[in-house]
């Protein structure tokens, strides 16, 4: 049995250090993937909060037999993150007309906060930017492989969609990705 | 096996995951050795993958575990330190009682054995040097006591020379029938009207017990 399905029969059992563990082991994956899904800090924090308190509830019904436990929470995260885009969906149509106002009057850099500003001016900020013009389904894909680093079977099992369709969804996205970054000014070397 | 453009994009991933056998890749690469459009596409995706590979996980806020913690588990207290959870016990009023009169006796001993911690040398902790100095001490202490009584001695016969001398004669009287007040006697503590304050001066040096010097 795998390190985290043990502390997982722990923590049902009621063992408080166990769950500690266990969160301290993933908090910080779980954070990443929802800060770029997101691209908001704080927003990111939020969520990886509800996560954990999903997870917390629901340890019950995990079984080591559907794959590790980082694939399940990865799943379970990737449900919440997509909960969350619909759920703000039409906050961010707003905000999309919002912010092309400033565009239009030509102070685009005047215009944007001073973290992003920050932000542009690195690799990690370009990428994570170029990853918000994704649709989600090819910003999670992307993701998942390429900063996350999980295995298309991983993908797949979080997904829940075949094969064929993970890697037509990442090929898509790095594409698409690549192109963006391009337009940013990112050139390869 | 000869790929098109519209092939060579649908299989790039594969061809950046290693997953292409041997004729595939072959055909791969010939293909985008000699087309235009193709060759930056490859190496403008297989760039950006490499670089994201790279890039290092955001940290997270230092309070986000707490804070989940604090929501599952309910508050937390601060929990203690490694040593300080095995010195806990020893932190019992009993145990204090105890490690205080150990202190306390150490205390005595090393006054006893005239030790300095400030001035000590490895030769004072010889048992030799160690029962010379406390021999020296209780010699010391018990001249010190000595001398006390002397002096209590010296200081009492003087009291009693310059009281009357019928004080305690009239001592074993007073037992049988108390004398009637008189107006006229003197007070106690004035000298003899039959001897000089000389004299009794005189008498009393004599009385002094010579101190040794080395207790002076």
């Amino acid at each position: 049995m795998e390190p985290d399905a043990q502390l997982v029969q722990l923590c049902i059992r009621g063992e408080g250090t166990a769950w500690e563990e266990l969160v301290q082991r993933h908090a910080r994956r779980v954070y990443n993937l929802c800060y770029r899904f997101t691209g908001n800090g704080t927003e990111a924090e939020d969520l990886s909060q509800e996560v954990f308190l999903r997870v917390y509830r629901t340890l019950g019904s995990y079984r080591s037999a559907y794959g590790g436990f980082a694939t399940w929470l990865t799943s379970v995260t990737r449900n919440l993150l997509v909960d969350h885009y619909r759920r703000t969906r039409r906050d961010r149509l707003t905000d999309s007309l919002d912010d092309a106002l400033p565009k239009l009057e030509a102070k685009p850099a005047a215009a944007r906060p001073p973290d992003r500003m920050a932000l542009a001016s690195e690799l990690s900020g370009q990428v994570h930017h170029a990853l918000a013009q994704l649709s989600p389904e090819l910003r999670e894909a992307v993701i998942l492989r390429d900063l996350q680093g999980l295995e298309y079977r991983e993908i797949q099992q979080v997904l829940g969609v075949p094969e064929g369709t993970v890697k037509s969804r990442i090929n898509r996205g790095r594409i698409e990705l690549a192109r963006t970054l391009e337009q940013m000014g990112l050139r390869p070397e | 096996m000869i790929w098109n453009c519209a092939q060579i994009e649908e299989r790039l991933s594969d061809h950046l995951d290693g997953m292409l056998n041997a004729e595939e890749s072959r055909a791969f690469g010939d293909h985008v050795a000699g087309c235009v459009i193709c060759a930056p596409l490859v190496q403008r995706v297989t760039t950006m993958v490499g670089r994201m590979r790279t890039l290092e996980p955001v940290e997270a806020p230092a309070r986000l575990i707490p804070r989940i913690l604090e929501q599952t588990l309910g508050p937390r207290t601060k929990s203690k330190k490694g040593w300080l959870v095995w010195l806990s016990p020893l932190l019992q009023p009993r145990f204090a009682m105890g490690g205080a009169s150990l202190v306390a006796t150490l205390f005595i001993l090393i006054q006893g054995f005239g030790i300095h911690p400030t001035k000590l040398r490895a030769a004072d902790l010889n048992p030799e040097n160690l029962y010379h100095a406390a021999n020296r001490r209780a010699h010391l202490v018990y001249a010190r006591g000595a001398k006390f009584v002397n002096d209590l001695r010296v200081v009492y016969e003087i009291q009693s020379r310059l009281r009357p001398e019928a004080a305690p004669l009239q001592a074993p009287q007073e037992e049988k029938a108390p004398p009637p007040p008189n107006p006229q006697q003197k007070s106690e503590g004035e000298p003899h009207p039959g001897r000089s304050a000389n004299d009794s001066l005189t008498e009393l040096a004599s009385l002094l017990i010579p101190v040794p010097r080395s207790l002076q």
